[in-house]
């Protein structure tokens, strides 16, 4: 009942007609990276994290979790019609989802696609309110180590399941972490790798750094590559899938839904990884595993199911412990952060409103997406006809507003274009971005737990393994850096890796 | 083993930054295992770095890795180069010239160096985007821009 008073309390501060702009803003936009290749929700969030300052924390907070789940919606729509995935949590809807669309049958494919998501957003939003607040409970116990050993724990899984060699993605993290801990020690405020330049007193932004490395280096790229694209259009007025559709869709929507939630809610796992495990899962679970691949139902509304449970999954660990499980996820911490909000088990008791306003409102998002993404489908086909040589040149242009709007510096755009060079040499020698970024935003939290942790049991390491949480992390850390030594895990490791917008 | 090898060289520049991070946390100050120092973090999270940068070495020797040349054959590898020069220049003289000027100078260069757009098109994109964008921030937000030596916007 207590709940119930909550959700209520929670659509009252959604429905109010500033939020509800905002949230239909945010999954909007959402739709529309999600639909644009080479622009993904980490740019977009970026973005747009200084404009969420102009109001308030709700609504700045609602229109940036409206980017990230309507950018799972968008991105199936340039998977199934274009053959490239809008965003990395797209890539598997590419395989049957192009081929129905090939064979006359984009409707279905792009119905499935959205009611899946729907039917799995809104499972994960009910599973995401009855877990949270009591988990948030449990987390007012955790102490320094707990959280330090959660972070480790996060960033080797997203190491781990990051593409290529997973000591390039852990030379990435610890990069990361360092660059976070750039500027003043929050200690004892001595400069750190500042050079003597006061623009790094307070630090790497995080807008600059992520719009160099995933905007301006995607762009980079891509300039390089003479990229075609051939958009499906023929026989998608017919949306709605038959009975038959639906029969064979219930079970991969299904579990899809359940798996998602979970691998979402892990720390370094994330929509990317549900969709593989998805896949993988319907496959083998199927009486005709060797037509996956060759147009199947199945193939499009289990990954697409998974990829909206784990979006709503990936906000638990941060409304809870504070801590973000991926890169999108870290910036919606620094946008709590930007209006003095600091997420963790004690904000669901003292910001009720915020927390279920945010919660109500992603109720109200999925409808609005459902509204976006059927019978407005047309707008999004045409948009993708926009060809990538007027495409390219407006991200440019927008990575720059956004970069400079962040924070009104002229120097945010050099260090922008710094790391845009960076990300894109980094592309080239096969060094994934996404481990850089999540630790660069947990460095400091890391760093400040590692040392609190310290002085608290006076120096002694014992304490991380006394602790039965934080010990089990741990235990898992290294089993996961341990892992790639055994051949069958490694081959299981490239099976199910990210890609390059690991989030 | 190539001594074009990108790995080999990934490694080396990795061992090169570590060195740095691990002499910059050591001068910054370890502290004690019971008060760690500003630089305590930094100067392991720089040893950690060493041994991935030996582990890449390590297999760059062992496994080869793709040379430079390959990674750079049948891409327009010149283009990248323009877009970086081109947003270099537009960086530098952004507060002289102004937003409005300079982001429709940008976008000009842009749009005919990338993939040329017909002059017909990119004139008028170039022109109307910038304006929208500089009306929303200016106007809407109320987020100050340059206005630039000659005061336009």
């Amino acid at each position: 009942m207590e709940t119930l008073n909550l959700v209520a309390q929670g659509f009252g501060v959604a429905l109010q007609p500033i939020n509800l702009l905002h949230c239909f803003i945010g999954v909007f936009i959402g739709t529309l990276v999600g639909v644009l290749p080479g622009i993904g929700p980490v740019s977009a969030m970026s973005l747009l994290l200084p404009v969420t300052l102009a109001g308030t924390p709700e609504s700045g907070i609602i229109m940036m979790a409206g980017i990230y789940y309507g950018a799972m919606y968008g991105g199936s729509t340039t998977s199934i019609l274009v053959n490239i995935p809008g965003e990395a949590a797209s890539v598997v809807t590419c395989i049957d989802g192009h081929q129905m669309a090939k064979q006359g049958r984009a409707g279905p494919a792009l119905g499935i696609s959205a009611l899946g998501s729907f039917i799995a957003g809104t499972f994960a939003i009910i599973l995401l309110m009855l877990i949270a607040p009591r988990l948030a409970e449990i987390a007012i116990a955790f102490g320094p180590a707990e959280y330090f050993s959660l972070m480790v724990l996060g960033l080797v899984m997203l190491t781990f399941l990051t593409q290529g060699s997973m000591a390039k993605a852990l030379l990435m993290a610890c990069l990361g972490l360092v660059l976070g801990l750039v500027g003043l020690d929050s200690i004892n405020a001595q400069p750190r790798l500042t050079f003597g330049s006061i623009h790094f007193i307070d630090g790497i932004g995080i807008v600059p750094l992520v719009m160099g490395l995933f905007g301006v280096a995607e762009v980079l790229y891509n300039t390089e590559q003479s990229l075609k694209r051939e958009v499906v259009s023929a026989n998608i007025s017919n949306m709605f899938p038959n009975k038959d559709d639906w029969k064979r869709s219930a079970g991969p929507i299904g579990r899809g839904t359940v798996l998602g939630f979970f691998l979402g809610v892990l720390p370094g796992g994330g929509a990317v990884v549900s969709t593989f495990a998805s896949y993988a899962l319907e496959k083998r679970l199927s009486s005709y595993p060797e037509r996956f691949g060759k147009g199947v139902i199945e193939g499009v509304a289990g990954p697409e199911a998974a990829n909206n449970a784990a979006a709503g999954g990936a906000f638990i660990p941060l409304m809870t412990l504070g801590i973000p499980p991926n890169v999108v996820m870290a910036l919606l911490l620094g946008a709590f952060i930007i209006h003095g909000l600091q997420p963790g088990p004690l904000m669901i008791a003292q910001n009720p409103k915020l927390f279920w306003g945010i919660i109500a409102s992603m109720y109200i998002g999925n409808l609005m997406l459902l509204v976006l993404n059927l019978p407005l489908i047309g707008m999004w086909v045409r948009l993708l006809k926009l060809p990538y040589n007027v495409l390219f040149p407006l991200i440019l242009l927008f990575t720059i507003i956004g970069v400079y709007a962040s924070g009104n510096n002229v120097f945010d755009i050099y260090v922008m274009i710094f790391f845009g060079i960076t990300g894109y040499f980094m592309r080239k020698f096969g060094f994934e971005p996404a481990p850089l970024v999540l630790a660069f935003v947990l460095g400091p939290l890391l760093e400040n737990n590692l040392r609190k942790a310290l002085i608290l049991s006076q120096g002694d390491l014992a304490t991380f393994l006394q602790r039965p949480i934080s010990a089990a992390c741990l235990i898992i850390a290294v089993g996961l850096l341990l892992s790639p030594m055994l051949p069958t895990i490694r081959k299981k490791r490239e099976v199910v890796a990210l890609d390059s917008e690991a989030s | 083993m190539r001594i074009d090898n990108t790995e080999l060289w990934s490694g080396l520049a990795g061992l090169a930054l570590s060195a740095f991070v691990v002499w910059s946390g050591y001068t910054l100050g370890l502290g004690s295992i019971n008060d760690p120092g500003s630089g305590y973090v930094m100067f392991y999270a720089g040893l950690l770095m060493i041994l991935f940068s030996l582990i890449i070495l390590y297999s760059a020797i062992k496994d080869g890795g793709p040379t430079f040349l390959s990674l750079w054959r049948n891409v327009l590898w010149t283009k990248p180069l323009i877009v970086i020069a081109l947003l270099i220049a537009f960086t530098l003289l952004f507060e002289t010239l102004g937003f409005l000027v300079s982001t429709i100078i940008l976008l000009i260069a842009l749009l005919r160096v990338i993939d040329p757009v017909a002059w017909s098109r990119a004139i008028p994109i170039a022109i109307l985007v910038p304006l929208v964008a500089w009306y929303v921030l200016q106007k809407l937000l109320l987020i100050q821009l340059p206005s630039g030596a000659f005061g336009i916007g």
